[in-house]
């Protein structure tokens, strides 16, 4: 930390980068095409310094901003930077090969270059609705290898000075159900490259190149040393937490488990005694453990610090290579965002138990569906990838949040209005799952229902749930959130449960498929909590019932 | 009738009024604190102190424009009224629900706003449209006379009716409507067609719910005031500032309060544009900058910008609306050091209570406003002319602190708040011009507001503008700007067509619609039809897209040649906000809007006398000012009163008035142009 910049001169380069990831959000969002991005802000966009720190991050999807590190490591890696020119950009999504998460994330990086120089790079994730493999929408819990879940990129380049690698891009398209969402939203993703660029060339010609560089490592500095102070508050010691997904077999689960070492200003945590990785995709790639663990920590430490690569020299992870948390390759990982839902719940337990007054009850994931199958209004074939949002766990002071996604996650729900317009669907029902969050001193959030009814007749669904088996546990005496459920025809004699992973099951015209997200667990003895909060349960429609 | 027209603008702290008189292009202000408790009461005092002090009588009123930050309150404050809703089964927490996302990223301790209507007054009617509107299950009336019946038992007094796709075919919410009328005469009742005739349940549901909540809070005031005015015996009927620019009777506004959320700010940006107009300078940057928060818009070509969504109190509200920034910072915004070392401003303010250390009334902390007195900009003697004492050694202590903290020593600390709060500007303005694909270096910053001449060099030089202009009333040009407001009304109707000859039938129909609706309007409004103009204008996007971009429709007229004039106009315009077009891909209409506007004529104000003496003349005093290329130097302190047309000087100076201070940085130059505007020029421009 020599010749740290003042903290003025520091804060202002800092304020325009931002800016600058800022202007490239509103630019991909502005100009996607498939609902996904355009309607629910499944994308992040990032600048980075030339040794490839994380400098900003707009305020998009949390878990990306390990994906979009993992894609600029790899690029370093793979490419030598006189191999790199200006005008050259990469894209990137495997797991194990590009710093990806999963596979339907594509990362586009760009250098930006002062004399010849590469200065900083800048990034964007966009979350695609289908890049190919053996389920639509490229993202689905019954894979049970990576070679299953679509087209898997190393950094490849897609621009080479400014031109547009034609061959690279029709392979994305021909991989892809959906070519012609792909051609848009690659379109959207270079467009908000180029702006980043554009922005980041103008603030480099107006302060100078090593200004720049430096207000951007002392930024960086500025962070760390936020974060250190966040850290020494703790008491020194070792934490321990564990959870479970649900395992390969039905009945059986996997344990997640997380040791957290508070010692010399640092948090170390260490996931051994975690299960080894699943047969199945809900196995979560390194990109995203780090991903989970900096959010946790930052929500946790300093809600309104910068999310940038100085927050990281805090933090140490370690894991066992072949666990849940640190797969080897082939091993499927496309719904490792439901994963790291119950992995936060883990790492949010050990870390709360450093802090005095902090407590998390478990949290209700997200469910994903797939609806796939012919548009009968137009003929087209359509893939609509959704996720349904679950709920927050209570806390130690207050109840938890109903109907959000959890803490790793961040798109937005797609209207029913627009859905309506856009898929052979009508939702017959959209409504909070009343009473589904455990009960508590302080309540835990309800999940959601929604009522699918389907319009055509050759579609099909692909479903993934996690916390279908295992409910968010309460604590401190509060009830277990609601399981998560998948339904066909709830309301007919013939209703049945389906299970926690579909692959394309199919779906007639005129049935109706329910997802009901799991609940938030509840904090603390129910018998504790306060008369008007009890009257207010009644009034909402939330019966005090344990389960 | 008589030659006097008022304009009111009522803040959040303080009441603004300037009476106009036509006959002589004569205007006179009075400012005195708002009373929260009847904003009214403030009114009929400040009308009648004005009237009173140039013995005017009532009757020489011939028009009131009315700019009102209650609806905003309200909402803010939570002080509305207990609203239910009646909504399509299964839809019943569209509200609660929103759009999935967490109200803060990464802090879990802040709650999910509270909707306008909660649940236990949302109840569910059978009745479904599809998304082209056609009907899937029948409207059961008979649910809504019980179900309006247990609203009313439980105390609710307004009633939002919002029904799936009712944007398509409004045939179920009318009939409701009829049906809830029919029972309950007296209440008040909106459908969500009524407020927003748009796509997207959640923000449709919200915009108004919120609708609802504001009606009778509205209502009661706008009746309050008008039954007051009368009986000061003022005769004419106020007109209300709504937040798309245009001034409507309030009859139109107390069907749709959900409109007025910009009333305030909109005086600003309208006087801005006029600005624009009188100094022959289409492209302005509008720059009103007060104690708690900034407000920043685009003049371009003359032109207010606009948009359709803003935000209150966490929801969307999809209304038309002036294209207006709003950030909370201003001069009241608290400086701090966050535990890494890096010195932040904002956003906590220290407000009016106990305001910055230099008012003595008990704040500490350091604000932007201690900053300014710190570095000599602002005078630490007096404020508002001498009216109001204050503690400037409070301010040198506050930022002799903070520079400790930081590591600082006090000048730089001073000076890296001015920075890092002009950054901040800097980012508002980035939003409403580089976001929206205008380069802010084409254009002028116009700074007002009680703290934006002060900021107003600093601010430019940070985004690259060369030329500010400060008007001669800097601190209330929003009450000056409502004099000159336009009458308008904006209608908008959703038809998600491609854009291709065979659907041109079916748009020529929406414009029908358009045009029914401006026309009941217009009758309403009792405005003649040969004072409107007609603005229309089509979104488009390309099929798939979720973002549209509005382009004008001329006349009106949907045939073969207008609708390729609008797909060429739109693939240019997406090129030069996103850098690219797709020639082959097929574009989509999303939604039509029709704009009424009848424009008044700009009152003409005095035109003030040339100067006669030297420039010299107006030079009060001097004292040191610190500048980041000087240090402290010292520097000439002008008293705007005195600065005429013809007046030309340099920086560096510092010009103070009772409503404002300007600074003028060295290499700076000034001229006073006819209308006394303050022309600034910052170095190294041509």
């Amino acid at each position: 930390m020599t010749d740290m910049l003042d903290p003025v001169t520091t804060e202002v380069i800092a304020r325009h980068v931002l800016a600058a990831a800022e202007e490239m959000g509103v630019t991909l969002m502005r100009t996607a095409f498939s609902p996904n991005i355009k309607e629910r802000n499944d994308f992040s966009t990032a600048v980075f310094d030339a040794n490839g720190d994380v400098v900003a991050q707009a305020e998009h999807v949390p878990i990306h901003l390990g994906s979009m590190i993992g894609a600029i490591e790899s690029l370093k890696e793979r490419f030598p930077e006189e191999d790199i020119r200006p005008g050259d950009m990469f894209l990137a999504n495997d797991p194990y090969n590009g710093g990806g998460s999963h596979l339907p994330d594509l990362n586009l990086v760009a250098p930006v270059f002062h004399d010849g120089k590469i200065v900083a790079y800048v990034a964007n994730i966009a979350h695609h609705a289908d890049v190919g493999g053996m389920v639509p929408g490229s993202e689905a819990a019954v894979c049970e290898s990576i070679f299953q879940e679509g087209l898997r990129l190393p950094p490849v380049r897609l621009m080479r000075e400014g031109e547009l690698a034609r061959d690279i891009f029709e392979v994305v398209l021909l991989n892809s159900r959906t070519p012609d969402e792909r051609r848009g939203d690659l379109n959207a993703q270079l467009a908000a490259n180029h702006v980043g660029i554009r922005a980041l060339t103008g603030l480099i010609e107006r302060y100078g190149a090593d200004l720049f560089k430096n207000a951007l490592a002392s930024y960086l500095d500025f962070t760390e040393r936020r974060f250190h102070a966040a850290v020494a508050e703790l008491p020194e010691g070792r934490y321990a937490a564990e959870d479970f997904l649900g395992g390969d077999d039905p009945g059986t689960v996997a344990r997640l488990a997380c040791m957290l070492e508070v010692s010399g200003g640092r948090l170390s945590f260490d996931f051994s005694g975690t299960a080894p990785q699943l047969r199945f995709a809900r196995n979560i790639p390194n990109q995203a453990l780090v991903a989970t663990v900096f959010c946790v920590v930052k929500s946790l430490l300093d809600p309104d610090a910068p999310a940038n690569g100085g927050a990281f020299r805090v933090i140490g992870i370690s894991a066992p290579s072949g666990s849940i948390v640190q797969p080897t390759p082939p091993a499927p990982v496309g719904t490792r965002s439901i994963s790291c839902s119950v992995l936060s719940d883990v790492v949010l337990s050990a870390l709360s138990q450093a802090i005095p007054g902090r407590g998390f009850a478990g949290s209700g994931p997200h469910h994903l569906l797939v609806l796939s199958g012919t548009d009968p209004r137009n003929g087209r074939y359509f893939v609509d990838y959704e996720t349904v949002a679950g709920a927050i766990g209570a806390q130690a002071h207050r109840d938890g949040l109903d109907a959000v996604r959890t803490l790793t996650s961040g798109s937005a729900n797609l209207p029913v209005e627009a859905l309506e317009h856009a898929y052979p669907v009508r939702v017959e029902r959209y409504a909070l799952r009343r009473g589904s969050g455990g009960v508590g001193q302080f309540r835990g959030g309800d999940g959601i229902v929604r009522d699918y009814r389907i319009l055509s007749d050759d579609v099909t669904v692909s479903l993934s749930g996690e916390r279908q088996d295992v409910a968010a546990p309460g604590v401190a005496g509060g009830g277990a959130g609601a399981v998560g459920l998948f339904m066909r025809d709830p309301e007919d004699e013939g209703s049945r449960e389906l299970p926690s992973a579909v692959q394309e099951e199919p779906l007639p015209r005129n049935s109706i498929l329910r997802i009901e997200t799991p609940g938030g667990a509840g904090y603390g003895d129910p018998k504790a909590r306060d008369p008007v909060s009890v009257e207010n349960d009644i009034r909402d429609g939330r019966p005090a019932i344990n389960r | 009738m008589g030659d006097l027209v008022i304009s009111i603008d009522t803040g959040g702290t303080f009441t603004d009024l300037v009476i106009h008189d036509r006959s002589n292009g004569r205007r006179t202000i009075h400012k005195l604190p708002t009373t929260p408790d009847d904003p009214a009461r403030g009114i009929l005092d400040g009308i009648a102190v004005l009237l009173g002090d140039a013995e005017w009588s009532p009757e020489a009123v011939h028009l009131l424009v009315h700019g009102t930050t209650l609806a905003t309150n309200a909402i803010l404050q939570r002080r509305y009224a207990k609203t239910g809703m009646l909504t399509t089964t299964g839809f019943r927490d569209v509200l609660e629900i929103g759009r999935q996302r967490r109200p803060s990223f990464y802090n879990l301790d802040v709650s999910k706003p509270v909707p306008p209507a909660t649940r236990d007054c949302i109840l569910e009617i059978d009745g479904r449209l599809d998304e082209t509107g056609l009907e899937v299950v029948p409207l059961d009336e008979d649910a809504i006379r019980p179900a309006i019946e247990s609203l009313k038992h439980s105390g609710v007094v307004a009633v939002a009716i919002c029904f799936m796709h009712a944007y398509a075919n409004p045939d179920h919410e009318n009939r409701a409507k009829e049906i809830v009328r029919e029972i309950w005469p007296k209440a008040y009742v909106c459908t969500s067609v009524e407020v927003l005739r748009e796509f997207r349940e959640f923000e449709r549901f919200a915009s108004t719910a919120m609708n609802a909540s504001l009606l009778p809070v509205i209502d009661s005031y706008l009746e309050r005031l008008q039954a007051e005015l009368k009986a000061a015996g003022i005769a004419a009927s106020p007109l209300v500032m709504q937040s798309n620019g245009g001034a409507v009777s309030v009859a139109t506004v107390r069907k749709a309060p959900v409109n007025t959320f910009f009333s305030g700010p909109a005086g600003g940006v309208i006087a801005a544009a006029n600005l624009a107009r009188e100094v022959d300078i289409p492209n302005l940057v509008s720059f009103d900058m007060g104690g708690t928060s900034t407000d920043v818009s685009l003049i371009r070509e003359g032109s207010t910008a606009k948009r359709n969504l803003l935000e209150m109190a966490g929801f969307p509200v999809r209304v038309p609306a002036l294209d207006i920034h709003t950030i909370g910072a201003g001069g009241g915004s608290i400086a701090w050091v966050d535990p890494g070392g890096l010195l932040k401003v904002g956003p906590q303010s220290a407000g009016a209570v106990p305001g910055p250390a230099l008012y003595g009334r008990g704040g500490e902390e350091a604000t932007v406003t201690d900053a300014n007195v710190f570095l000599g900009r602002l005078s630490g003697a007096s404020l508002i002319g001498g009216s109001m004492t204050v503690f400037s050694e409070k301010s040198i202590a506050a930022v002799t602190a903070l520079g400790d903290r930081a590591g600082l020593d006090p000048v730089d600390a001073a000076a890296g708040i001015l920075e890092i709060v002009n950054v901040n500007m800097m980012g508002a303005v980035r939003v409403v011009s580089i976001e929206r694909g205008e380069d802010p270096r084409d254009y002028t910053l116009a700074a007002f507001g009680g703290a934006g001449p002060l900021h107003a060099a600093d601010v430019a030089r940070e985004i690259g503008i060369g030329h500010i202009v400060v008007p001669p009333r800097p601190g209330l040009l929003s009450a000056i700007g409502l004099l000159d407001a336009d009458r308008r009304g904006d209608f908008s109707v959703t038809r998600l067509l491609p854009a291709s000859v065979e659907n041109l039938p079916a748009l020529r129909e929406g414009v029908e619609v358009l045009s029914e609706r401006g026309a009941a309007w217009q009758a309403g409004e009792a405005l003649d039809a040969s004072s409107l103009t007609a603005e229309w204008c089509a979104d488009l996007r390309y099929l798939g897209q979720a973002f549209e971009i509005t382009l004008p429709l001329k006349n009106g007229t949907f045939d073969a040649p207008a609708l390729a004039k609008l797909i060429a106009g739109f693939h240019r315009r997406h090129e030069s906000l996103n850098g690219y077009t797709m020639p082959d891909q097929p574009i989509e209409i999303v939604t039509l809007r029709l704009g009424l506007a009848a424009r008044r004529s700009v009152s003409e104000s005095e035109i003030p006398t040339p100067a006669t003496t030297s420039v010299e003349t107006a030079i009060q005093t001097h004292r040191d000012v610190w500048f980041p290329v000087t240090g402290f130097v010292p520097t000439p302190i002008y008293e705007r009163i005195h600065l005429k047309p013809g007046h030309c000087f340099a920086g560096p100076a510092i010009v103070e008035q009772t409503d404002s201070t300007t600074v003028i940085p060295p290499g700076a130059s000034v001229a006073l142009d006819a209308r006394a505007n303050l022309r600034i020029k910052l170095e190294g421009t041509i």
